[in-house]
């Protein structure tokens, strides 16, 4: 049996919520990402990074399509004597719901590891490898599902780890806080992997993750904001 | 030795220099802020006439070059896109 539900009842659609303001985040961020490739004259990491965000964005929407269907299409209700009675009922096996979680997931791995590849120069021997690596990780983190959010956190806390060493350079307060909004972001996958123990672990990792997304975001908008401040150099 | 300029950056160093002169710049100027032979400057002038950034205005025998709103708009993004290029390290 899959489980596919970790959040508490009472959580239920604020979690979406919290996903709808990450794929704005990265939807906003993409889309300028792609518009500064044709004003770029063609700088190919404007499109990948744009693909990246693109391929996050879309994680979440799967995310969050399987988790509306779940919280809220399942509902059974029965007449019971004069009282109505609604309840959720849950068939973690449906395939729409597998598939749904198996591309979410895929999503996200591919389209951090995307991201990851722009900044480190990678072997074509080693993107075929990690590639297959994390399809195996995505298979096999449905039933185990520390697997996903661990290796999450591995290629995030390397993205984290390049913005922070390229801050320690410029000194840019930008990418400092960019190093930071993926630093939190990081921490919310280490915490996913606790929730099976304690449904608030999920209600805390969504919130973590609500927090870095906001921080992204607002990195994104203050970047926008000094873009029009600054003169070129 | 510096790093080649793009055509993006040869761009944005005319209209930058346009920008500059309120009343207008000549095109000699625009030479020497720009750091641009003059046969590579009329081709990119007319490039830019051509999008509508820029326009001529003539007073007596000299000619004088102004930023359109166009232009200045474009400036813009581009500034914005150089922010984005060194938060995002791309």
């Amino acid at each position: 049996m899959i489980r596919l539900v970790y959040s508490p009842p009472w959580f239920y659609g604020k979690d979406i919520l919290i996903d709808i303001v990450s794929v704005v985040a990265l939807l906003l961020i993409g889309f300028f990402a792609m518009r500064y490739y044709s004003l770029s004259d063609k700088n190919k990491n404007h499109l990948v990074f744009s693909i990246s965000f693109f391929m996050l964005a879309l994680s979440f929407l799967f995310k969050i399509a399987t988790n509306f269907t779940l919280y809220y299409m399942d509902t059974e209700t029965r007449k019971i004597g004069p009282y109505i009675l609604s309840y959720h009922e849950l068939e973690a096996s449906s395939l729409p719901f597998y598939w749904g979680s198996i591309l979410s997931r895929l999503l996200m791995l591919l389209g951090l590891y995307v991201l990851y590849c722009i900044y480190t120069k990678q072997e074509k021997s080693t993107v075929v490898l990690v590639t297959s690596l994390l399809l195996v990780t995505v298979y096999y983190g449905i039933s185990v599902y520390h697997l996903f959010h661990l290796t999450s956190f591995v290629i995030l806390a390397l993205i984290t780890y390049h913005y922070y060493t390229s801050y320690k350079t410029t000194k840019r307060v930008l990418t400092k806080a960019l190093a930071y909004s993926f630093g939190i972001i990081s921490i919310s996958q280490l915490v996913f992997v606790f929730m099976n123990l304690l449904p608030t672990m999920y209600v805390a990792a969504e919130i973590i993750q609500l927090l870095g997304y906001l921080g992204l975001l607002g990195t994104f908008i203050m970047v926008l904001i000094h873009g029009k401040e600054t003169k070129q150099n | 030795m510096g790093k080649k300029r793009s055509r993006i950056d040869i761009i944005v160093d005319i209209l930058q220099s346009i920008q500059e002169k309120e009343k207008g710049i000549k095109p000699t100027h625009i030479m020497y802020r720009a750091n641009l032979a003059h046969q590579q400057m009329k081709l990119y002038l007319e490039e830019l006439v051509e999008k509508n950034f820029i326009t001529k205005i003539e007073r007596g025998n000299t000619e004088y070059w102004h930023i359109s709103t166009t232009g200045n708009q474009f400036l813009q993004k581009v500034r914005e896109m150089k922010e984005f290029e060194k938060t995002f390290g791309l």
